[in-house]
């Protein structure tokens, strides 16, 4: 008597599925908007950037790619740094990886937050009065560090609006973030000098906003 | 606006202007730490000598990334009585970039006496000729303190690439025959002529300025980070270098009379 309650229950559960299935069309794949994963052309940047100072010039503008399930941006950036602080205008080429682990909601609101970002980069800067170290003047290992480029790293935070999604169902943020930085350099003078440097004497500070397309 | 709200607005803004870097070798400094060598000329005469008293100063090299050490010196020259000023031989930095130039800056202005310098190779990698020129000023520059005239020349040649230029020879020359009031001379570079980095080409005619001219007591150099001093163009012209900071010794020297001077050496050790 219980075996047959059972498959009774049990058919009862199976058999509207087995009667739907044949009748129901394909389902079409769902765009994810956790992954990151965005159905386009590869080379087509992801978002728009726009940033000041962090050593990465005056006035910086740049693409970028997320990927890693919206956690990571890769970020190609150029900047400008006239020639009132500088022998000849600066240009500066940055290629920049940032890492933000934790997207916070903010309620019900369009505002998401990412507490906590740790980075790093790298950028060369062109700048015809620039006195390189590291070519013919010198005999080899005169200088160990080259003048114009530059590798950094740093942490930051993220606050980000949540604009209209886009046709294909892509989430789409406008937001503001800033980096709190150092380079090489820097960090070779405070190594060398514990005692009389401090950490806040080798900060940086790069504030931007990241449109996505 | 009360005293207090205006200096801690310009604190907050002179630190968001510090922190918003747009390159490390970008050349803006704050105007407290513009102008220095004109600032402290300005404080060197508002203590005037007469011609015929003894002018002593410290002398020092390569400050370069011994920020530690530099704390460390300061606290020991404040000891030192009468020293008129202090004269940094150059490579003040080490990478030639505008925040170095204001770390070495906010240690030495704890000197009671003025400080002067003269740029050193180090300080002229990427922008670094513009940061010296805005931290400090000329590049070349002399000043007449009682009846010591001081010419402090830029003799890092092979920095521009030994083309001839550097050190600039006709601009020394023009220097040392302005003797009007002078009673001696020293002259101050960064690299001696003795040494590899300093333009082959232009040793005769630089060794052959200083030497011609009578009034030259000395010629003062730092670069090769020891104390040393010979008279390698036999021309009765002394020629010495000091240690740089990380030696925790410096120079002290007086000079007086036609060509008369004296030379000590201060041993430091680390602060207490």
């Amino acid at each position: 008597m219980r075996a047959l309650l059972l498959s009774l229950l049990l058919g009862a559960a199976v058999l509207p599925a087995l009667a739907a299935a044949p009748t129901d069309p394909p389902t079409p794949p769902v765009p994810s908007t956790t992954d990151g994963l965005i159905a386009q052309p590869w080379y087509r940047p992801h978002h728009l950037i726009g940033q000041v100072a962090g050593g990465q010039g005056m006035v910086t503008v740049g693409v970028g790619y997320t990927t890693l399930r919206g956690r990571l941006d890769v970020d190609v950036l150029t900047g400008y740094v006239p020639r009132k602080y500088s022998i000849t205008p600066m240009g500066i080429f940055t290629g920049k990886a940032t890492y933000s682990p934790w997207t916070l909601g903010l309620g019900a609101s369009r505002w998401q937050v990412r507490p906590l970002s740790v980075g790093g980069l790298v950028n060369y800067t062109a700048s015809r009065g620039m006195n390189a170290s590291l070519d013919g003047k010198y005999p080899k290992g005169y200088y160990w560090w080259p003048a114009r480029s530059r590798a950094g790293a740093f942490v930051g935070g993220r606050v980000a609006y949540e604009l209209p999604t886009k046709a294909n169902g892509q989430p789409r943020t406008a937001s503001l973030y800033y980096e709190l930085g150092t380079n090489d350099l820097y960090l070779v003078s405070l190594y060398s000098n514990i005692k009389a440097l401090s950490v806040a004497d080798i900060l940086t500070l790069g504030i931007g906003v990241k449109v996505d397309l | 606006m009360s005293f207090l709200r205006v200096l801690c607005c310009s604190t907050v803004l002179l630190a968001g202007c510090t922190l918003l870097e747009s390159n490390p070798n970008q050349t803006w400094a704050p105007p407290t730490a513009q102008h220095l060598t004109a600032q402290n000329l300005q404080r060197l005469r508002a203590h005037p000598k007469s011609p015929t008293d003894t002018v002593r100063f410290v002398f020092v090299g390569d400050s370069q990334r011994f920020y530690d050490e530099t704390e460390d010196f300061v606290r020991s020259v404040n000891q030192q009585p009468g020293i008129d000023f202090v004269l940094v031989g150059g490579d003040i930095s080490d990478f030639g970039l505008t925040r170095e130039l204001r770390w070495v800056h906010r240690r030495l202005s704890g000197l009671r006496a003025p400080y002067l310098t003269v740029i050193g190779n180090h300080d002229q990698v990427g922008n670094g000729r513009a940061a010296y020129q805005q931290v400090y000023g000329p590049l070349n520059y002399s000043f007449r303190y009682g009846g010591t005239k001081f010419v402090c020349v830029d003799t890092n040649g092979r920095e521009s690439g030994f083309r001839g230029r550097v050190p600039d020879v006709p601009w020394l020359r023009r220097e040392l025959a302005d003797t009007a009031g002078v009673r001696r001379t020293v002259v101050v570079s960064h690299v001696p002529p003795t040494d590899s980095d300093f333009d082959p080409q232009l040793i005769p005619a630089y060794t052959a300025a200083i030497g011609s001219s009578p009034q030259v007591v000395l010629h003062l150099a730092a670069h090769i980070h020891r104390y040393t001093a010979e008279q390698p163009y036999h021309d009765g012209v002394p020629y010495l270098t000091t240690y740089h900071m990380g030696k925790r010794r410096y120079l002290v020297l007086s000079v007086w009379g036609a060509g008369q001077f004296n030379l000590q050496t201060v041993s430091y050790g680390p602060a207490a």
